[in-house]
């Protein structure tokens, strides 16, 4: 069986390579703590950067090779979004990270595909670069944020991206970048990211599609990371909404329980019976294999974890682990 | 065969009154519009709907027996809990209410069993009204907004709120309000994701906020119940037990992973959807799921009650565990 991996990061060697001597990299720079823990400061916000991060692509194999993954779709760590910054830089750091993806994935075409990250403050930018990646350099789609400094992708200025990426059938993996709606609230016990991340991807569904973007681009390809966080478990009450508000109801015809299956879910949910719910409400066809490499909330073991699951079918396991993502990017 | 509704809101005669007179109720005035009107004050704007917020018990009375609900557990239209208040008034909001939904409970003891509002944004000043609601006024506990002004329940000063709670075995019904809330708050809420998304977001937090702020741990005879089956705690305590193993800022206050705390509270009903309420029921167990109804909101059906007993997943074991006997066992209702 094989075993393809939508959910998993990098942090650039042309960062740390910029980065060593105490120099930057387009701006961005990296700082130590007393107790030797990397950082990457961009802007005004700051990102750990654990061991592994570092690792060059023969070290990221070996690592692959130990948890039994075979392809990592590799998308570039959300703590380079940028989108915080002046449009240059973030278009520059795109640019230096997606070519160093691709060129991964040319040296090693059985074991990565390409996510490139995208200048998303500047939308024509965005859709260039997603453009110049996805006709130049083979990539599979693009990785962004549940949101871009704080406005929703249902916006009418991000349609033409949404446009763009369906002409060009570019897969958009949304997984959240910096803080999320959680931070504003409590930071403490790592809530912001072990309800947040769920929560921001709860409210990326549901804009989405009671925004209108689903039904403006039918051919549209987008997979939640996290298993979607709260979606499946939190449709029946957006169904309520959409029933009882005639607001919603003028923006979309069916409610949005309908539109679960126009997403794809990575297994990224922990629990065998959460990996049972999602699958039994979206559908083995739309679950796909997820790790989180190399951070510290990845799951241990993911891909034996699945093989072990008893409640999950052999046939549903091949789904969710290549079979699905196979023919979605077209590996 | 009985049904008890631990969810059943209360907008207060006293309150209606004043303001259909053109009175000012704790700071909130009557603004009749098209519609049925809505209380502003303070900046803020609560919805007199639906018409049913309007209901005396006696109206009241009659919906429920529509519904089939035999005994509600009725608490205040969390909107106009007043937190933002000074205590003094937030008290004298308090004790109005507590009286009413008092009175109910005494006039139709068969019917009603009540909790009461605290005002919270002094904790002295709640504790005082939690004691005097039970042990004065018959008060079964409590009903809790989710967050108190910019306050988390996981922090330091309401522990003494908690400590008292546990000592009168007062129920905690810890409830959100749909209109106010951190996704009102910070997404745009054109598609009123306040409530679809915002609410149970809320209850998770709470219950994230009492298991990982060691409340639990610190009170292990404490009764807390959170609406709308938790939200989707039980779903992701996965994550968040993840985050408890290689995090030491989840473990500060708690040895066991998170999700061994899950089965000390009670959640309601109010899911929307049989494969959630399994769900809950499978993590938590069913001495763990008690009957709601979020009256006057009519829920996805018509009778909370029915829904329940016509579930084809549940057991009729299961259903009357939830219908009625965690309920009477916990809040101690005469059977």
């Amino acid at each position: 069986m094989r075993s393809i991996d939508v959910h998993a990061h990098i942090t650039p060697q042309c960062f740390w390579r910029a980065t060593q001597n105490g120099g930057d990299w387009h701006t961005i720079r990296r700082e130590q703590d007393a107790r030797g823990r990397e950082y990457s400061i961009s802007g005004d916000s700051q990102g750990q950067l654990p061991p592994k991060s570092s690792w060059t692509p023969e070290q990221r194999l070996a690592d692959m090779d130990s948890l039994g993954v075979d392809v990592q779709v590799v998308s570039t760590y959300a703590g380079f979004y940028n989108y915080h910054l002046e449009a240059p830089i973030a278009i520059a750091t795109s640019r230096d990270a997606n070519n160093e993806v691709g060129e991964m994935a040319k040296a090693w075409p059985e074991r990565f595909a390409s996510l490139a990250t995208l200048p998303m403050q500047d939308v024509n930018s965005a859709i260039s670069e997603l453009e110049r990646v996805m006709y130049q350099l083979d990539f599979k789609g693009a990785m962004i944020n549940d949101n871009v400094n704080g406005h929703q992708l249902d916006e009418p200025e991000f349609l033409p991206f949404w446009k763009a990426a369906e002409a060009m059938g570019a897969m958009i993996l949304f997984h959240q970048g910096g803080g999320t709606l959680v931070s504003s609230r409590i930071r403490r016990y790592h809530l912001p990211n072990s309800i947040g991340n769920l929560a921001d991807r709860v409210v990326t569904f549901a804009s989405l599609v009671m925004g209108g973007v689903m039904d403006a681009c039918p051919d549209l390809k987008i997979c939640l990371s996290h298993g979607g966080g709260y979606v499946c478990h939190g449709i029946g009450r957006m169904d309520r909404s959409w029933e009882t508000r005639a607001a919603i109801r003028a923006n979309i015809s069916e409610p949005p329980s309908a539109y679960l299956r126009r997403f794809y879910y990575d297994t990224i949910v922990y629990t065998e019976p959460a990996l049972r719910f999602l699958i039994d409400t979206v559908g083995a066809d739309r679950v796909v294999f997820g790790t989180d490499w190399p951070y510290d909330m990845a799951q241990d073991w993911p891909v034996s974890w699945i093989f072990g699951l008893e409640s999950i079918t052999g046939e549903e396991k091949e789904l969710i682990l290549w079979k699905n993502l196979e023919r979605l990017l077209g590996l | 065969m009985r049904s008890i509704d631990v969810h059943a809101h209360l907008a207060p005669q006293c309150m209606l009154s004043t303001v259909d007179s053109g009175g000012e109720w704790h700071g909130l005035r009557l603004e009749n519009g098209d519609g049925p009107g809505q209380l502003v004050g303070h900046g803020r704007h609560i919805p007199l709907f639906p018409p049913h917020l309007r209901y005396s018990p006696e109206q009241r009375i009659q919906d429920m027996d529509q519904q089939g609900t035999d005994v509600q557990v009725v608490s205040i239209h969390m909107p106009l809990v007043g937190y933002h208040l000074d205590p003094a008034e937030g008290l004298g909001l308090a004790r109005e209410v507590n009286d009413e939904i008092s009175s109910m409970t005494k006039r139709w003891p068969d019917r009603f069993a009540g909790l009461a509002t605290l005002p919270v944004q002094d904790v002295d000043v709640a504790i005082g009204e939690l004691e005097r609601a039970v042990t004065e006024l018959g008060l079964k506990g409590a009903a809790l907004d989710t967050v108190v002004n910019a306050s988390n329940w996981d922090e330091e000063l309401f522990l003494p709120l908690f400590k008292a709670a546990e000592q009168l075995g007062a129920l905690l019904f810890y409830h959100p309000q749909p209109n106010n809330n951190l996704i009102s708050q910070q997404v745009n809420d054109k598609y009123a994701f306040g409530n679809s998304i915002g609410v149970p977001l809320e209850d998770a937090l709470v219950v994230a906020a009492l298991i990982f702020g060691g409340v639990l741990e610190k009170c292990p005879d404490l009764k807390v119940c959170v609406a709308h089956g938790g939200g989707p705690a039980c779903f992701g305590m996965g994550r968040m037990d993840h985050a408890w193993q290689v995090r030491s800022e989840a473990r500060i206050n708690i040895q066991r992973p998170p999700s061994t705390y899950l089965n000390r509270m009670y959640y309601d009903t109010v899911t929307n959807s049989e494969p959630v309420l399994r769900f809950l029921i499978d993590t938590v167990g069913i001495d763990r799921v008690v009957l709601g109804s979020d009256w006057p909101f009519v829920g996805w059906d018509p009778s909370p009650a029915g829904w329940v007993q016509n579930l084809e997943s549940l057991t009729q074991e299961e259903k009357d565990k939830i219908l009625w006997q965690n309920l009477e066992a916990l809040l101690g209702l005469p059977s």
